[in-house]
Parts: structure tokens; sequence; C-alpha cells
């Protein structure tokens, strides 16, 4: 099965698979008619900011054994096992935040919602896009991911990639090519202007 | 909001400043950094493209997303696109605050400018020499406006090439037709940046950089040059003054005008009208002793210069300024003015005045400013400052100010040397002075504010390296201490030996950001008087803290006119390394001068030493080895 991968090391912290999330849990499912919904439509994935600037897609692992769903009293966080992904029941949710208080990740919000009953503050978070894979489409964060940062693929092949990219260093004669002098030159300054403001 | 005030500033007034704007619930600057991080990776290497409406587009630095715009542009034509336009704006800030100066020069010509008038008769008539005016026997207004169309000639495309580029050394003119970068038209060079950055145009990242070099030099060499010599030729050529620095310029016992912008046109109307004895009479009839007008970053540093009018503060000091509850009104004309400090002034009983046609606000009342009614506007808005010292709530004004010197034009400089650049070419063939660093530019937040400025000045200094510096890093050293009788004790050995001698200290305020061009046109003299270009020179520049597209074009002037520039932060160019590249190594074939990049100003130091040793050893001067 397919799932949502995170390739830290190529987020460059433009913010689009947060856009792009919203958008797609909106109404309309179309930016500029999106950001005049009520309720306004919020982002599943959060990028944060890393020691030196950098960015990190946040998002739901889908935990197996899930510590959200061994939280939720009222039994409204389930595995559609479809999709192997966590999911919450608007209409079960009390709003009680314990489930965010036992993911280790911080990956739940509270806030209202277009499948939630009308003002009902419900614990919302990724989906996995499963309406859209429902019609064959890939999750909207990894659509429009142009840095490879989040990749819709199997394990096995996320997997195997990362560890011929680990062979190849070991190989012999090996030059240590990096993937984007630019982006490494830029992260290089920015770490020494942080670092410089601890002094 | 982070209690670490010391890792947003070094400066005392700013630290506890910042502790007053939390209490106050102020949002800040630095509060609004931190909540647009993590910036955007592919604006920040230049990779995005909104040029047109086929995109917009980025390019993925890993190669395995899209590698061309819609319109095919690669990551090299995207970089050079955008920082083509960067330049484009920067020249156009220096080249428009140009004009408005020749325009003011213009009516004063016409009598239709009453409060102006011209001030230095002898540069107003050198300067008209150098356009080829005829000056003999002619009456001086009559030289002036002869002048402005001279100049207005210069923004158009009647021209060859711009009058000024004759300051520079020849061989720096060869230099300059052999890459085909003479700038012809100061507007033209910005007008035919923007058409070659249009889709479908200029499509070599060469010639867009050389069309880059071409527009910072229509600035440095036209603009900014003519802003220079016409604020002198109106308001005064500035010679060396006594002024103050810091937030503590501020006075408790007064009403309290600021200044904030660039242009001196406002300002200086602004400071006749606070020496009105009428308004003086009724300031100190509701109780103040007096009328205190400062200034805040470049037409702080113009009034700074001419007037000796104190210094409140620098670009990231500019909102916390206002949270002092010590400043009545507060002027603003145009460039580097935060649209947050409207919001500030809200808090306080500040009254927030936009002056320019061309300049507008939130939450600041705007009134327009001419120069047939400058003079009388400004008197009417001060005494509204006046009245308003009663509104005043709480005041904080946390630290005394500290003393410096200001007004190093090219001028007071040769003047102080005895009407030679002489004495300083032989303290620098001596060894003494090793050489000399132009350290100009903004402040940034994300660079510790004016940590990178005092660092590597503080490292130069005490090398024995003389410091020329403008704008907002003029006043970071001001209030750091550099700048004072004490200052020398900063200083190496043989610069102290020598500034000593002269009566100066080791770092020279040598005005606002269009000033820098006094820093041109002193390597011109001294590379005349050596029969060299500027890039043999042991010179450097550096913009430790720059964030502005100005900033951009001054970089590429200075390092256009030969001289070896070291920037703080990172441009957005990294998304091409063969920009990268080009900037920071081939420039030297085609300009004989090359970018740095170096957050760390300790780094930074190192660099510029090596690179003015290097230059030593060029001219057969005795040179050391830097490690």
């Amino acid at each position: 099965m397919k799932k949502v991968v995170v390739h830290p090391e190529r987020c460059v912290g433009c913010m689009q698979c947060m856009v792009a999330c919203a958008t797609a849990h909106s109404r309309s499912g179309e930016l500029f008619s999106a950001i005049c919904e009520i309720p306004l439509p919020k982002p599943r994935i959060h990028v944060g900011v890393g020691l030196y600037g950098e960015g990190f897609p946040n998002r739901c692992r889908h935990c197996d054994p899930a510590p959200c769903m061994l939280a939720c009293l009222p039994g409204a966080i389930y595995r559609n096992a479809d999709f192997d992904t966590v999911m919450i029941d608007p209409d079960k949710c009390i709003n009680c935040a314990s489930c965010a208080m036992a993911c280790p990740f911080g990956v739940i919000r509270y806030h209202e919602d277009i499948f939630a009953p009308m003002k009902k503050v419900v614990a919302v978070k990724c989906d996995n896009c499963i309406g859209r894979q429902a019609k064959g489409l890939i999750p909207a964060c990894v659509e429009v991911c142009k840095s490879n940062a989040l990749t819709f693929e199997t394990s096995a092949e996320a997997l195997k990639r990362k560890t011929n990219e680990v062979a190849r260093t070991v190989s012999a004669e090996a030059g240590i090519t990096a993937a984007a002098p630019g982006f490494n030159l830029l992260n290089a300054i920015k770490k020494t202007q942080n670092q410089l403001k601890a002094n | 909001m982070s209690k670490n005030y010391n890792e947003k500033t070094i400066t005392t007034d700013g630290q506890l400043m910042l502790k007053k704007a939390e209490k106050d619930q102020l949002e800040t600057v630095w509060d609004r950094y931190e909540a647009q991080l993590p910036q955007c990776g592919y604006c920040e290497m230049g990779l995005s493209c909104r040029i047109c409406n086929m995109g917009p587009c980025r390019v993925d630095p890993f190669g395995e997303g899209p590698q061309k715009g819609v319109c095919g542009a690669d990551a090299d034509i995207i970089v050079a696109r955008n920082l083509g336009r960067m330049v484009a704006s920067g020249a156009a800030s220096h080249s428009d605050h140009g004009r408005d100066l020749v325009e003011v020069l213009e009516a004063v010509a016409e009598g239709k400018a009453p409060g102006y008038h011209i001030n230095d008769e002898e540069k107003l008539k050198r300067v008209a020499g150098e356009y080829g005016i005829d000056i003999d026997g002619k009456d001086i207004l009559k030289i002036a406006g002869e002048l402005a169309h001279a100049m207005q000639e210069d923004y158009g495309t009647r021209k060859k090439s711009l009058t000024l580029l004759q300051r520079a050394p020849e061989a720096r003119r060869k230099v300059w037709e052999k890459a085909g970068v003479t700038p012809r038209g100061i507007d033209r060079e910005t007008s035919e940046m923007m058409h070659r950055t249009h889709m479908g145009v200029d499509n070599g990242w060469v010639s867009l950089l050389l069309q880059a070099v071409r527009n910072a030099l229509s600035d440095g060499w036209g603009g900014s040059m003519i802003a220079t010599d016409v604020s002198d030729i109106l308001y005064g050529t500035p010679k060396p003054v006594q002024t103050l620095a810091n937030l503590g310029v501020l006075k408790a016992d007064h009403v309290n005008i600021v200044v904030h912008g660039h242009n001196p046109v406002v300002s200086e109307m602004i400071l006749l009208a606070c020496r009105d004895s009428d308004i003086l009479a009724m300031a100190k009839s509701k109780g103040a002793a007096g009328i205190n007008l400062a200034g805040l970053c470049c037409t702080g540093n113009e009034l700074l210069m001419r007037h000796g009018v104190a210094m409140a503060g620098n670009h990231l000091m500019t909102e916390l300024v206002i949270a002092t509850g010590a400043v009545e009104m507060l002027f603003v004309d145009y460039q580097c003015i935060m649209p947050s400090l409207g919001n500030i002034a809200g808090c306080y009983h500040t009254k927030m005045i936009s002056t320019s046609d061309k300049a507008r606000f939130p939450n600041m009342e705007h009134h327009e400013f001419h120069p047939d009614n400058a003079a009388d506007l400004a008197k009417i808005l001060v005494r509204k400052a006046v009245e308003n010292f009663e509104n005043r709530g709480e005041v904080y004004i946390p630290v005394d100010p500290v003393p410096a010197v200001g007004g190093f034009s090219v001028e007071a400089i040769i003047g102080a040397l005895g009407g030679t650049p002489e004495p300083l070419i032989n303290a620098i063939k001596a060894g003494k002075i090793r050489g000399a660093v132009g350290v100009v530019g903004c402040n940034n937040p994300k660079i510790k504010h004016d940590y990178g400025h005092i660092t590597l000045i503080k490292e130069l200094i005490g090398n024995d390296i003389l410091v020329v510096d403008t704008g907002c890093v003029a006043v970071a050293t001001a209030k750091a201490g550099f700048k004072n009788s004490e200052a020398v004790q900063f200083a190496g050995p043989g610069l102290k030996e020598i500034c000593g001698a002269i009566g100066v200290p080791p770092v020279l305020h040598m005005g606002s950001c269009v000033d820098n061009v006094r820093i041109l046109v002193l390597a011109s003299a001294l590379a005349d008087a050596l029969g060299t270009d500027i890039s043999a020179l042991p010179l450097a520049g550096a913009a430790p803290e720059w964030y502005s597209e100005k900033a951009i074009s001054i970089g590429v002037y200075a390092v256009a006119s030969g001289i070896y520039t070291v920037l703080g932060p990172m441009p957005p160019i990294t998304g091409s390394m063969n920009i990268v590249k080009l900037l920071t190594e081939g420039l030297n074939d085609v300009l004989g001068a090359t970018f740095a990049v170096e957050p760390d100003p300790e780094k930074a130091a190192l660099l510029i030493r090596k690179h003015i040793e290097k230059k030593r050893a060029g001219l057969g001067l005795d040179s050391r080895d830097i490690k």
C-alpha cells in the first residue's frame, strides 16, 4: 500500500503543502473560493521550524497501535483498514483533547470543520486524503510538493531508494556529490546566522 | 514573545526597549520574522518566478521536480531575472530620490520654492562646470536652473553616457566600456532591466547580469551621485560636526519630533520649523523646555551630517523609538519605513505624518510636502506636534546618549588632510593604515541587531584599517562609541597615530545610503593620485546586515567600481551555482572585483584583511600574512 513518506532533508519550507491541504479539505476544493468559506478550512499538515530556520512538514504518522485511538474514550478514533489510515468521527468526538495529549507528534488540532456538525469544535487531523484517493488522486500535500520532500509510495519503494542512496556513498571511488549544492550553501549561511545570535 | 532580548540586539537601548515593548504588548519586526519561519526555500534561493501569468513557477533545487518554468526558463535564467529586478528596484529608489532633489533645485531656480535656497554656491559652480555649463558672469539661480536641466537629461535617453562617470578613473571607465556596461541614462537602464526580464526577452543569464551591473552603475554614478551633490548644493556640504546617538537623544522635558526616511527635502524644512522662534515660544508656553528634533535612518543621517541633529536609531529601532512614549510627532518620507509604525503609534500619543505623494502608510495622517508649500506646512505641523505635548503619557527613555562626530564629506576629509589626499596615501604607503573599508547597509532581523556592524568594524580598526560608513551602519558605530574623541582606543597603533594627528575618529561618518557615492569619489581621488584603477587599491566594502533592494544595487555598483564587497546575509541566488560562482569568482576577470558572502563578521574581517594585504602587495607595498 502507498503511503505519504516525508523526506525532511528536502523540505524547502515553502508551506505549499499546508495551503493545498486546507484547500483539499474545503467545501469548494478551490483555493480562491476556499478562503471565503465559513468555517475557514485549515491545514492538517503543519510546517515547523528547525534549529536553523529550516522547514519540516509535520503530519499524522497513522501509528499502529495509535496512542490517540487508545486514549479516545468515546471511541471516535478508528482505523480505516482500506487506506491504513487513522480517522476521527466528528459526530462522536467530544473535544476532550485526550487524543492530543496522547499524540507524540502534536498533529491533532481542534476547530470547526466542514465534515463536523455546524458550530461544533472537533479534533481534526490528516486523513491521508482518502476522499481524493478514492477518486484515484494522490494526497494533496504530495501533489504540490515540487522538491519531493513528500512522496506517495510504498514503504518498500522508499526504503529501496534510501538503501541505494546509502549504498552509493560506500561504493569505491564514490565522490560525495550534494543533491543540491546551492541549498546546502544557503543552509550553511542560515546556520551560521543562527549560531551567531546565541553569542 | 521571547525573553532573549540579547539574542535580538547587542544594543542596551534596544534590549531595554524590547522589554518595554513586550510589557506594552507590541508586535515588533522580530516577532513578525519569527512568525514567517521557515521562510520559503524557493524564494530564498531565487528559484520562484512570478514574472508572468503562465506561472507562478518554481524550480526544484534537488533536480527531480520541475527544472524549468512554464516558459522554459531554467534556474540560471530565473535567478538572474529575479536578481536583475532587485537591482532595478534599488537603483530606481535611489535615482527617484535624486530626481526629487533635482526638482527642488529647479523650483529654487524658478523662485517657486520658498524656504529652500542655494546653500553651497561654490559646489553648485563646480558641479555645473562638470556638466559643461558656462558659469561666467551668470546669476547663481540661472546656473542652478541650467544644472537642474542638465541633470534631468542624465535621467533621459539623449546621452551616450552619464556625465558624472568622468569622476571615475580613466582605467575604470575603460573596464566598463570593454564589458559593455557603461550606463547611458539613469532611468533608461532601470527601464531596460525591466524590459529584459519580461518573459521572452533576455534569456542569457550572463547578459542579464551585465545589464544589472549597468543598471547599478546608473545608480552609483548617476541617480545617487546627483542626489548627494544636489543635497550638498541645497543644504550645505557636510563638515565635521558634533552629535549624539541612541534613544537617549530624546528629551523628557522637550517636545520630541522625529524624522524618518531618506530625502532631506522634508526633514530640512522640519528642522527650520523646529528653530522658529514663535513656535519655540509656543512650546515653552505649553510647559516644554524646547523642541528637540531627532533623526532615524537616512534622513536622520542627512540632518546629522549637515547640522549635527541627534540620531535616535537605525532601521530595527524605528518601532522601539515610538514605544518610548516620548515622541510627539514622527514624520516619514519614503524607503525603509515599516508599515507597522502607524499601529505601534496607536498605543501612544505619537502623531504619525506621511509627507510624500508616493508613499502612504496605514494609520498615518497624510500631508503632502511640495517645494512650494513645504516651509509653511512644516510650521503648521510642528505647531501640532507642540500641541500634542500635553497629551503625553508615561515616558521611558532608558539610556544616556553617546557623543559622536559626523559630517565627513569628501571635501571635509580632504580638508582635514590639508587639502590633498597625499597624507592619507602616505600613511597607507607607510603601512600605518593598511587600507580602508566602506561598511554600509541596513539592519536585518536575520542578524543580531548591530552585531555584524560592530564586530566587523572593531576587527578592522583594531588592525589599522580605516573605516568609512553610511546609513544604518553609521548609526550603529555612533551608538557604540566608535566616533568620538575616545574612539581611537579601539584603533590599532598605526591608525591611532594617524587619527590622533589629524584629529578624526577611526570610523568616519560619510552620510546616508545615497552618500555611498562619496566613497566612490574618495576612492577615485586615491586611485587618480596613485595613477591606477580603484580595483588596485587596498580597499573593500561590506554590508554585514543588509536587507533592501537598494543595498543590492549599492553592492553591485561597488563591485563594478572595483571594490571587493563582503555581504552578511546571502542574496537569493543559491538556486544557480553558476551565478554564485560568477559573482564570487568570475566577476574578477570582468570587473577586477568580486562579492563574497560571510555572515560571521569575524570571518568577514579576515577575508577583508587578506584582500587588503593582497592589494598592498600588488602595489609593491609591504604586505602581511593574515591567518
